[in-house]
Formats: structure tokens, C-alpha cells, sequence
């Protein structure tokens, strides 16, 4: 069994990088490591609080967008 | 391919062969990424909404040129393109940054739609506001990876490749930006947040995001 982990494999196993036989060791790994799973459980509470602060533009933006795409293709 | 979820090529296929609606559909689903990464450099709402128009207009000339080659991977195309406009207008600097709490209307449009009250909205977000300041505080390098990362869906092999550094050091500047954003979470009482996210304390139930 593996003992420990490179932070960097961790970093890549919760922003789901690693091929399925790595993730599945690195998910052994956790269960028997506690301090380990604690970092990625940090990880994870970092990752999901970066998406709490994701943002949408006005929809004022969007039309905009949509409106000069269509001119674009009536152009062609 | 799955017609309730067609992938991003099909999407930008049925785009180039006249199918507006699909534009639509990707512009739906990458906009608010493109928009954040614009915002967390620039800091400046009004100047964030012009890139990301910006943003999309360049990619609509290459898609419409013919000169899209990204092998179906249009997220990190599109937040590339969107994050390389943001540092040219940062630099550039003309606008005083402002990102302003008061504006109940702007907060209504970009807010989940949920259960909670105004006043729970309103605090969230502001929890939200002092995350992204944290986020802006960062060093560049490390604020780079993880816009590149968390926003943009590039990988780790992508951003090295990008930003000219092996993917040892892409992933040591994401680990460091998150050891500092978790430490100024905790130093700001922003980590646990109720108003962040409910805590599964189950460490080893992870739920990573799909790549």
C-alpha cells in the first residue's frame, strides 16, 4: 500500500486529473491517512468556495454578444 | 453525442453551419467562468463586462474565419483569450478598480436563485466579495494558475505549457494559492463559513470537479 502522497497528486486527484487506477490508490491512501484526507478536505472546502464566488455578467452582456454574433452571420 | 448535453465541438460545429441557438448555448455555459477570471483581474465590473463582449467577439471571428483549432476544447480557449484581454487592460490600468455592494438590481441578476432571504443573499454575497479581494490579494503567479485552473479548466499540463513553467511548478503556485487563500480565509473568519457552503465533514467523500 502506498504511505504517503505528493501534495501535487492530491492537487491533481480533487481537480480530477489523475487516470481511474491512480485516483482509486490515491483513495486508499485516504482512507488509511488521515492527515492526508484532512488536507484534501482543505482542498476540497477551498475549491467549493471558489465557486461560491463565480460571477455572471448582466444579461445586458449576453445580448450583446448574441445580437453581434447575428449580424456577423447575415454579413457572410 | 448527447442531445440534452451536446458537447462544445458539436455545439460550435452547428454554430459554423448556421445555428445561432447553439451559440447561445455556449456562451450560457462559459460565460459566467470567462466573466470571473475577467473580474478577479481587472476588479472593475463595467470593464469586466466590455472584455468579456471583447472576449467573445474574438472568438466568434476565429470560429466564423475557420481558424478555430482547439480540438473541442473551448473553455480554456475562451477563458485564455478572456484572461489574456483582462492583464492587457490591467496594465493598461485606466480604470479605477470598484466593485460596489450596493447595487440591490446587479446583485438580483447575478445571484443563484435559492431559498434564502434577502438578508442571507446579501450576507453571502458579501462573504463572497471579501473571498474574491483574498483571491486578488494573491501573488500573480499563483493568482494566475488558479484563475487558469478553477475558472478557465485548463489543466495543469495546459497551464505549464502556457505560462512557460513545468507542470511541477504550475501545481506547486496552485498549492501555495490555496494554502494562502485558506489561511486568509481563516485569519478573515471566512473559512466554515455556514454562508460559503454547508461542510460535508466527511473527509475521504470527495466530490472533485469533473475534468
Amino acid at each position: 500500500m502506498i504511505q504517503t502522497l505528493p501534495h501535487s497528486t492530491l492537487l491533481q486527484y480533487v481537480y480530477n486529473e489523475l487516470p481511474a487506477e491512480r485516483q482509486r490508490e490515491v483513495e486508499e491512501v485516504l482512507q488509511h491517512d488521515p492527515d492526508l484526507a484532512a488536507v484534501c478536505a482543505d482542498l476540497l472546502l477551498a475549491q467549493r468556495a471558489l465557486d461560491g464566488v463565480r460571477r455572471e455578467p448582466r444579461p445586458e452582456t449576453s445580448e450583446a454578444i448574441l445580437r453581434y454574433s447575428r449580424t456577423f452571420l447575415s454579413k457572410s | 453525442m448527447d442531445l440534452l448535453q451536446p458537447s462544445d465541438s458539436a455545439l460550435i460545429s452547428l454554430y459554423l453551419a448556421g445555428q445561432e441557438s447553439a451559440f447561445a448555448i455556449l456562451l450560457e455555459r462559459h460565460r459566467s467562468r470567462a466573466f470571473t477570471t475577467i473580474l478577479l483581474i481587472v476588479r472593475d465590473e463595467d470593464v469586466a463586462e466590455d472584455l468579456l463582449q471583447d472576449a467573445f467577439i474574438k472568438a466568434i471571428h476565429t470560429l466564423k474565419s475557420g481558424r478555430y483549432n482547439e480540438e473541442g476544447k473551448f473553455a480554456p480557449w475562451i477563458c485564455r483569450i478572456a484572461h489574456n484581454l483582462a492583464i492587457d487592460s490591467f496594465r493598461r490600468g485606466k480604470r479605477v478598480p470598484h466593485i460596489s455592494l450596493t447595487d440591490n438590481d446587479r446583485l438580483a441578476n447575478t445571484l443563484t436563485i435559492t431559498d434564502d432571504g434577502p438578508d442571507d443573499i446579501l450576507a453571502r454575497e458579501e462573504t463572497h466579495t471579501r473571498l474574491r479581494a483574498l483571491i486578488q490579494a494573491l501573488p500573480p503567479a499563483q493568482k494566475e494558475v488558479l484563475l487558469m485552473r478553477h475558472y478557465g479548466d485548463m489543466s495543469f499540463q495546459e497551464i505549464a505549457d502556457a505560462t512557460g513553467v513545468s507542470i511541477n511548478t504550475a501545481l506547486g503556485r496552485m498549492r501555495y494559492a490555496l494554502i494562502n487563500l485558506r489561511k486568509k480565509m481563516t485569519a478573515n473568519s471566512l473559512d466554515y463559513d455556514s454562508n460559503l457552503t454547508p461542510f460535508d465533514t466527511t473527509p475521504v467523500c470527495v466530490q472533485r470537479i469533473a475534468g
